[in-house]
């Protein structure tokens, strides 16, 4: 017998099964954490999003109707909206002019190098206007179709394609001037 | 540019690896949460009862008819009050009626001793 769906264990949730609980905070606590991680390009607030993102799904789950739609591209959605908000509040609040890592941002200990390319990709995905960054994340780190893609940011395939298509563009060039850097030019 | 590419590509697959990452203070608050709001829903389950008998006034309101019933007997009270009081002149005056005012002493003719001998 196969592992339940998402639609299956929101069910038992709402039933208050404590395992399954237990198994969507596994499935889908990370899809929360690591899209706002990417689109924020912020540990804690990327925390508090996923958490609050999380919570909105308890909340929801005596409503939810399986089969209408997909419980993970109901949490991307309201996990990109929640960074949104976050956004917005922080532009009022005037500090929002640093995209750059910030102290507890992606800065690993340790300098590694796959670190310091991952943080070298934050960096210029950060530079990305919002809505490309939020269609490269699903696309090239979520690896989502492009139609989920469409339902989760309302907009056509077409319009999906157009943005990551421009935005791997605006990130391999700002990219290209890292490569030695990166070590990407020692063979 | 296709160099380029490969270097992204490399990079998306570098950020990858960190994709299933779930901090574990994190999760722990996820669940947290989610115990909480099954407790409060299961809590609100078992007292659904209690939550919806009606309190007595409630009770007694819907008896009598709502709030228009309570009206309509609030003003025959208050009204039945007011013409005991002050009864209108083509009424006969109510005390009269259950105490009869009369000038006729109806044991005038008669003695204590005559009504001792009816007795005896």
């Amino acid at each position: 017998m196969g592992d339940p769906g998402d639609d299956a264990l929101l069910v038992l949730f709402a039933n208050g099964d404590g395992q399954a609980a237990r198994d969507l905070t596994g499935r889908l606590g990370p899809r929360a954490y690591s899209v706002a991680l990417r689109v924020l390009g912020n540990r804690a607030e990327a925390e508090d999003v996923a958490q609050e993102a999380m919570m909105r799904l308890w909340q929801m789950a005596p409503d939810w109707q399986p089969g209408r739609a997909k419980v993970s591209t109901w949490l991307y959605r309201v996990t990109l909206n929640l960074c949104l908000d976050l956004k917005r509040r922080r532009r009022t609040e005037d500090l929002d002019a640093v995209p750059e890592p910030q102290d507890d941002s992606l800065s690993a200990p340790e300098r590694l190098q796959e670190a310091a390319r991952i943080d070298a990709l934050q960096a210029a995905l950060m530079q990305l206007p919002e809505r490309q960054r939020q269609a490269v994340i699903l696309r090239h780190i979520e690896e989502l179709s492009n139609p989920e893609i469409a339902g989760i940011m309302d907009i056509s395939v077409e319009a999906v394609e157009s943005l990551t298509a421009r935005g791997k563009r605006a990130l391999a060039k700002a990219l290209a001037g890292r490569r030695t850097e990166l070590g990407y030019d020692d063979g | 540019m296709a160099e380029n590419d490969t270097d992204l590509d490399a990079l998306f697959a570098a950020a990858r690896q960190e994709r299933d990452f779930l901090p574990e203070d994190l999760a722990a608050r996820m669940l947290a949460d989610a115990q909480a709001v099954q407790a409060v829903r299961a809590a609100s389950e078992t007292a659904p009862e209690q939550a919806k008998r009606p309190g007595l006034w409630s009770q007694l309101g819907s008896a009598l008819g709502g709030w228009r019933g309570i009206g309509g007997l609030a003003t025959a009270c208050a009204a039945g009050v007011w013409i005991g009081l002050a009864p209108p002149a083509f009424l006969p005056d109510p005390a009269e009626l259950l105490y009869p005012q009369s000038d006729t002493d109806l044991f005038a003719d008669l003695s204590l001793s005559d009504l001792n001998a009816e007795e005896g």
